[in-house]
C-alpha cells in the first residue's frame, strides 16, 4: 500500500520534472556556452524517480502486496523468490516501467558522457527524447498504471504464467528493452543532428557507439527469447516467424542495416539522409513492435494484454512521433552529399550498399508478412495465415547472393580494388562448392538450392576464416561478426536437412525400437515443489553407437494459475542435441513422446553470441 | 582447412543418418504448414491438442485414400477457411503479400544502380 503510493507519486513527479528539463534547455539554447547544472541534475532526478518507482514495485512484488492489482495479478505467495522479482517486468504495466527506467537511464548516460559534440545538439537531443519519455510517462499513468489499488485486499494472487517462469525470459526482457530504448537515443540524436545540419563524419563516428550498443543488446535480447522458445515451447524449433518475434526482428534488420552505413558515413561523408531515414526507422519500427504486441492485435503466443485503449494510445503516439521526423527531415535536411568523393563501382560503398538493398527486401518482406493479414482482416475480413513456408519461399533464395556479397565485398579495397590477387576467392569458391555436394550427396539431399546455400555459406566461412589469418587484427571485429554469421547460416541448414524425429506413445515399460534408436520408458515419479507438482518420466535412450543415456523429462502442474507445462530433457553436446519431451494425452494411460535428434544446436547460439562479440569488440576499439 | 573439411566429411559419414522419404515424411510436411486453430501460434505439427491430434489422423487418412498434398490442402481449406493454411496461396487476396516484397527488390536495385552509374558519370 506505502509502496504503491511512493511509486505512483514518484512517476507524477517524473513526468513534472520532464516538462522543468525542457524548459530549462530551451533556456539554455539561446545561451548556448555551457549546458545549466540544473539540466545534468534534473535529469539524473528524474531517472531517480523513475528507479524508486521501479524498486517500489518490486518491493510489492517480494513482498506480495496484493492490494496492488499488478501484483494481484501476476503473482502469488507460493512463487519462487527469483520469479516474484522476475515477475514485476513479466507483464504489461512493468514492462512498460521498465522500458521508462532505460529510456530515463540513457538520457542521463547520454548527457553525460557525450563530449565534443556542440551543446545545441545535446540540448536538442534532450529535448526530443523528453518527448518520448513523456509520452511514456502519460501511458503508464494513464492507461497502464502498475500502482493501481485493490479493495478489499485479495488474500492471494492470480500467478504468473508458469512459461514465463524461467531464467532466460527473466533477463530476456530488460535485454531487449536495452536494444530497443538504445534506438530511442539514436532517433533522438538523428532529429537534431539534421535540425541542426551537423550530419557528419564526426556526428557519425559519436553515434556509431550508441549504435553498437544498441545491436549488441538487441541481438543478446532475440537471442534469450529464442533460447527460451527452444526449451521451454517444447517443440524443438527455434524461430516460428511468430508476429512477436517478427516485430523484434525488423528493428534488428534496420539497425543492422544502419549500422553498416554509419561506417559509410563515418569515413566518406556520404549517405547521410539514409543513415537518418534508417534511424528513424529503427525506432519507428520498434514503437510500432510495441503497439502490435500491446495492443492484442496479433495472434501469438505472447500476447498478455488485449486492450484497445492501450493499442490507441500508442498509435497516435507513434503518429505524432512520425509527423514529427518526417517534418525535420524534410525542412531541415540539406541533401548536398559531397560528390567530390567519386567511387569506383567495386568498392566497399558498393558492397554496403548492396548490403543496404537486401537488407531493406528482408525487411520489407517481414514486415509485410506480419502487418498483411491484419489489414486484409480489416478491410475484406477474410483471414490470412503467414507462417514459415511465405519466408522461406521469399527469403531463403535471395540468401545466396547476399552471402556471396557478405564474403566479397569487404575484400574490395575501400576505395577502388584491383581484382588481382584475387585467385584465392576462386579457389575457394570451387573449395566450397565440392564440399557443400559431397555433404549432401552423402546423404541423399541433393536438392539443387540446398548446395547453392551451403556453398555460400562455406564460402563466406572460408574466406572470414582466411581472413583471420591474412589480416590478423585489422578488421578483426566485422570478420568475427561475418565469420559467425557464416556459422549460423551453416548451422541452421545442417539443422534442418540433417535432424530426425521419433514421435511416438508409450505406457511405462514399454519399448520403441527402430533401426537406429531404442527407447526404453523405464518409469514415472512426482515430485512436490511449492509452487508446482511435477510428474518426471524416466527413459533410457539408446543409439546407433550402442550408447545409453538417461533422459528425465518432466510435466509441471502449476497451481497458480493451474496450468500444465512440458519441460523438455535436452542433452547439449558439441555436434549435436537430443531433446526429447512428453505430453499427457487425455483420458488414456499413455504419454505422447517426442524425441529429437538436432545437429548443431548448440553452434546456432554460439554462432549469434560469436556475432555479438564483433560487435562489442566494434564498441570497445579506440578510434585513432 | 585441410584438416577441417576431412573432419566435417568425417562427422557426418558417422553421426547423420540418411532421410528417407516415406508417409511419415509427407504427412509432417503437411502438418508443418497447418495452423492449430485452437492454440496460439503454433502449427498442427508442434501441438498436441486435440484439434491438433485429429487432424493429424485426418491427413494421415486422406493421404491413404491417394490425396495429394495440394488436394489436401484445398479440402482443408473449404472445411476450416484459409486461416488454417500457414502458406497462402496466390490469389486476388495475396497479390500484394507476394509481389510487393519482390517489386520493392526490383525498385532497390534500380536505386542502387543507378547510383553505380551517377558515380561513374561524376568521375568521367
Amino acid at each position: 500500500m506505502l509502496y504503491s503510493t511512493i511509486g505512483y507519486y514518484s512517476l507524477i513527479l517524473g513526468l513534472g520534472v520532464s516538462l522543468l528539463i525542457i524548459f530549462f534547455s530551451v533556456k539554455n539554447f539561446q545561451n548556448s556556452k555551457t549546458i545549466s547544472v540544473n539540466i545534468l541534475s534534473f535529469t539524473f532526478l528524474q531517472f531517480f524517480l523513475v528507479v524508486v518507482s521501479f524498486l517500489s514495485l518490486i518491493i510489492s512484488f517480494v513482498l506480495s502486496d496484493f492490494s496492488n492489482e499488478t501484483v494481484f495479478n501476476n503473482s502469488h505467495t507460493t512463487k519462487p523468490f527469483f520469479y516474484k522479482i522476475a515477475g514485476t517486468w513479466g507483464n504489461h504495466e512493468g514492462s512498460l516501467l521498465l522500458w521508462l527506467l532505460v529510456l530515463t537511464l540513457f538520457i542521463f548516460i547520454f548527457i553525460l558522457k557525450t563530449k565534443n559534440q556542440p551543446i545545441k545538439y545535446k540540448l536538442l537531443t534532450l529535448i526530443f527524447q523528453q518527448i518520448i519519455i513523456i509520452g511514456f510517462f502519460l501511458f503508464l499513468i494513464e492507461t497502464s498504471n502498475p500502482f493501481n489499488y485493490l479493495f478489499p485486499i485479495p488474500v492471494e494472487g492470480l500467478g504468473l504464467n508458469p512459461i514465463l517462469q524461467d531464467p532466460a525470459l527473466a533477463i530476456h526482457p530488460p535485454i531487449l528493452y536495452l536494444g530497443y530504448v538504445g534506438s530511442s537515443i539514436i532517433f533522438s540524436s538523428a532529429l537534431a543532428a539534421t535540425s541542426l545540419n551537423l550530419v557528419s563524419k564526426k556526428w557519425a563516428s559519436h553515434i556509431k557507439k550508441w549504435i553498437l550498443a544498441s545491436w549488441v543488446f538487441l541481438t543478446l535480447g532475440i537471442l534469450l527469447g529464442s533460447i527460451w522458445a527452444y526449451y521451454e515451447l517444447g517443440w524443438g524449433g527455434f524461430w516460428f516467424w511468430d508476429p512477436v518475434e517478427n516485430v523484434s526482428l525488423m528493428p534488428w534488420l534496420a539497425l543492422t542495416t544502419l549500422l553498416h552505413c554509419i561506417l559509410v558515413l563515418e569515413r566518406k561523408s556520404i549517405l547521410s539522409s539514409w543513415v537518418i531515414i534508417l534511424s528513424i526507422a529503427t525506432f519507428t519500427l520498434s514503437m510500432c513492435g510495441t503497439f502490435l504486441v500491446r495492443s492484442g492485435i496479433l495472434n501469438s503466443v505472447h500476447t498478455f494484454a488485449n486492450d484497445p485503449e492501450r493499442g490507441l494510445f500508442i498509435l497516435i503516439f507513434l503518429f505524432i512521433l512520425i509527423f514529427i521526423s518526417l517534418f525535420i527531415f524534410f525542412f531541415f535536411n540539406k541533401n548536398e552529399e559531397k560528390i567530390s568523393h567519386s567511387f569506383f563501382w567495386l568498392s566497399k560503398e558498393t558492397s554496403i550498399l548492396i548490403n543496404n538493398w537486401f537488407m531493406m527486401y528482408f525487411l520489407s518482406v517481414v514486415l509485410i508478412g506480419t502487418v498483411y493479414p491484419i489489414f486484409l482482416d480489416v478491410i475484406t475480413s477474410e483471414k490470412i495465415s503467414v507462417g514459415p513456408p511465405f519466408y522461406n519461399k521469399l527469403l531463403v533464395p535471395f540468401l545466396i547472393p547476399f552471402l556471396l556479397m557478405m564474403a566479397i565485398g569487404p575484400r574490395l579495397k575501400w576505395i577502388k580494388s584491383q581484382l588481382e590477387d584475387k585467385i584465392y576467392l576462386i579457389i575457394l569458391l570451387i573449395i566450397s562448392i565440392l564440399l557443400a555436394y559431397l555433404i549432401l550427396k552423402n546423404f541423399s539431399q541433393n536438392i539443387l538450392i540446398n548446395t547453392v546455400l551451403i556453398s555460400s555459406a562455406f564460402y563466406l566461412f572460408f574466406i572470414s576464416l582466411r581472413d583471420f589469418f591474412v589480416d590478423k587484427l585489422k578488421n578483426i571485429s566485422q570478420n568475427i561478426a561475418h565469420f559467425g554469421f557464416s556459422i549460423f547460416i551453416l548451422s541452421i541448414l545442417f539443422n534442418n536437412l540433417f535432424s530426425s524425429e521419433i514421435i511416438t506413445n508409450l505406457k511405462v515399460g514399454e519399448t520403441f525400437e527402430n533401426s537406429e534408436t531404442k527407447i526404453v520408458f523405464e518409469s514415472v515419479n512426482q515430485k512436490q515443489e511449492t509452487n508446482y507438482k511435477s510428474i518426471i518420466a524416466n527413459f533410457n535412450i539408446q543409439n546407433s553407437n550402442g550408447e545409453i543415456d538417461k533422459f528425465s523429462p518432466e510435466l509441471r502442474i502449476y497451481n497458480q494459475p493451474i496450468i500444465v507445462t512440458s519441460e523438455a530433457d535436452i542433452k547439449t553436446t558439441l555436434m549435436e542435441d537430443r531433446f526429447i519431451v512428453i505430453n499427457l494425452v487425455q483420458n488414456q494411460n499413455f504419454f505422447n513422446v517426442r524425441y529429437q535428434v538436432k545437429p548443431f544446436m548448440l553452434w546456432i547460439w554460439l554462432s549469434v553470441i560469436l556475432i555479438s562479440i564483433g560487435g562489442l569488440l566494434s564498441f570497445l576499439k579506440k578510434r585513432s | 582447412m585441410n584438416i577441417l573439411k576431412v573432419f566435417l566429411i568425417f562427422f557426418f559419414l558417422i553421426h547423420l543418418n540418411s532421410v528417407k522419404a516415406d508417409d511419415q515424411d509427407e504427412r509432417n510436411q503437411i502438418t508443418k504448414n497447418l495452423r492449430c486453430l485452437v492454440c496460439q501460434g503454433q502449427s498442427v505439427y508442434d501441438s498436441d491438442s486435440e484439434f491438433a491430434n485429429s487432424l493429424k489422423i485426418l491427413v494421415k487418412q486422406k493421404l491413404n485414400e491417394g490425396l495429394s498434398e495440394n488436394q489436401i490442402y484445398d479440402y482443408l481449406k473449404i472445411k476450416y477457411g484459409e486461416w488454417i493454411l500457414y502458406d497462402p496461396e496466390l490469389n486476388k487476396n495475396t497479390y500484394i503479400l507476394w509481389l510487393l516484397p519482390i517489386l520493392i527488390f526490383l525498385i532497390g536495385g534500380v536505386i542502387v544502380f543507378k547510383n553505380f552509374f551517377k558515380k561513374k558519370k561524376d568521375q568521367l
